[in-house]
């Protein structure tokens, strides 16, 4: 042990020995790891600055210590860059930010899973894809950023299925899940400006579901194209349904966002139309669910008035993400956690 | 013959820790926290009649965690201290 850190002898560090070791342990995600051996964690903290040691969060609900070192270990698993560093710094402080819920999200029976979304000139200077197919496979950055997330939850965290993670499903979503905002083909600039964070990129969690797709070829004009987002957001077996602080984060495809900016709508005017457009009557609400966690106004709303899926405005986040095609989606949170948008310094 | 790091690293000492369990409950105050997933108060609550009746404690407080609190939350400040106050012991904790 050095400074709480175990360092293991291992004789064979061939790549099925590896698994095996990993495998015996209870470690891993279920797929091949690359070993991280000090050599590669080394390379991947020479950028990072900062001490390797400094606690960035404490993560439960195992409560271990996430410092830049056991951050690398976990990137160096999941076979990321040095380039991908800055945004798993930072995306591990805002796990440990305690509207995140992260003890909350890791013990729900619900299927949530942090989506990281890398924002401004990071994403294009380390390759991320924040086009073409940019949630699904086929980009280093993605996917080994999304995986590394996931291990440093699994590791550090302890969020292992059973112990740690009580999910009764689990899901896609929980091996790998990172985007990057199509910032070029926004045309409200990027989100972590409108969020309020004046850094050069920055990063967004938002822990929630896998994505739900929602699709228009035809529409010129934004209102019969976000009325199909507002009717994928108006479910009842979403998370959400009852949860007034719920958020919604709406990556809009670039032919989408073009066609609603094309009519003068702002990236607030989107989330404004979806706040009024998805909605249900309040008796539906009612009818189908007794634990309504509603902000109190909602409780006075009669049974025939339409009430929103979520409290407010601003619980609708809209992002583009992707790219030629009529094709935008909706991922809604898990509802008791709040996304957390953090510069990377 | 290589070295590897492994993944979990160290703790951090919890944030709190429980209570030791009272040896014997005979005279001694129960109380139940609803966490308000389905089911929970009504079988917590019985549970705890059902120790009080064994035992000779009494169940003296049944609460929810206070408005605008839910099962993910940790409950409210005065529902906290009221329990504090009120009782010896609290049940808690119901899953789906």
């Amino acid at each position: 042990m050095t400074q709480g850190y175990e360092l293991l002898d291992v004789v064979d560090a061939s790549p099925e020995a590896m698994y095996e070791l990993f495998e015996e342990r209870g470690w891993g995600d279920g797929l091949p790891l690359v070993p991280p051996t000090s050599a590669r964690v080394d390379a991947l903290l020479e950028g990072c600055g900062g001490d390797p040691d400094e606690v960035l969060a404490v993560l439960p609900p195992r409560f271990g210590k996430a410092t830049r070192r056991m951050v690398a270990v976990n990137a160096a698993l999941a076979g990321c860059k040095p380039d991908y560093m800055p945004v798993l710094i930072a995306a591990t402080r805002a796990l440990g930010e305690k509207k995140l819920n992260l003890r909350g999200v890791n013990a729900t029976t619900h299927c949530v899973a942090p989506l990281l979304i890398v924002h401004g000139e990071i994403a294009e200077r380390a390759g991320f894809n924040s086009g073409l197919g940019a949630f699904g496979p086929g980009n280093r950055a993605n996917a080994t950023t999304g995986r590394a997330l996931r291990l440093i939850l699994l590791h550090i965290a302890g969020a292992v299925p059973g112990p740690g993670d009580a999910s009764t499903q689990g899901g896609p979503a929980k091996y790998s899940y990172c985007v990057a905002e199509n910032t070029a083909a926004s045309p409200w600039g990027s989100f972590h400006r409108s969020a309020g964070v004046d850094s050069a990129s920055a990063i967004t969690l938002h822990c929630g579901e896998a994505p739900h797709n929602f699709h228009d070829m035809e529409s010129d004009h934004p209102s019969r194209i976000l009325d199909k987002c507002a009717s994928v957001m108006a479910t009842l077996g979403q998370n959400n349904a009852t949860i007034a602080q719920g958020e919604y984060f709406v990556a809009l495809g670039p032919e989408h966002a073009a066609t609603c900016a094309s009519a003068g709508w702002s990236r607030r005017d989107v989330s404004s139309y979806l706040f009024q457009m998805a909605r249900l009557p309040a008796r539906v609400f009612r009818a189908q669910f007794d634990l309504r966690a509603w902000f109190p106004w909602m409780h006075g709303v009669a049974d025939d008035e339409l009430l929103p899926m979520t409290g407010e405005v601003d619980h609708i986040k809209v992002f583009v993400c992707g790219g030629a095609g009529k094709h935008s989606s909706v991922v809604p949170s898990w509802g008791m956690t709040s996304s957390v948008t953090l510069p990377i310094e | 013959m290589d070295q590897i790091y492994a993944p979990d690293g160290p703790l951090a000492p919890p944030p709190i820790t429980s209570a030791p369990s009272p040896p014997v409950l005979a005279g001694l105050r129960i109380g139940v926290l609803d966490n308000l997933k389905p089911n929970a108060k009504l079988l917590m609550q019985r549970a705890a009649e059902q120790i009080a009746a064994r035992t000779g404690a009494k169940v003296a407080l049944v609460t929810d965690k206070g408005p605008g609190y839910n099962s993910a939350t940790p409950c409210s400040d005065p529902i906290f201290d009221k329990l504090d106050k009120e009782v010896d012991l609290v049940i808690t904790g119901s899953a789906d």
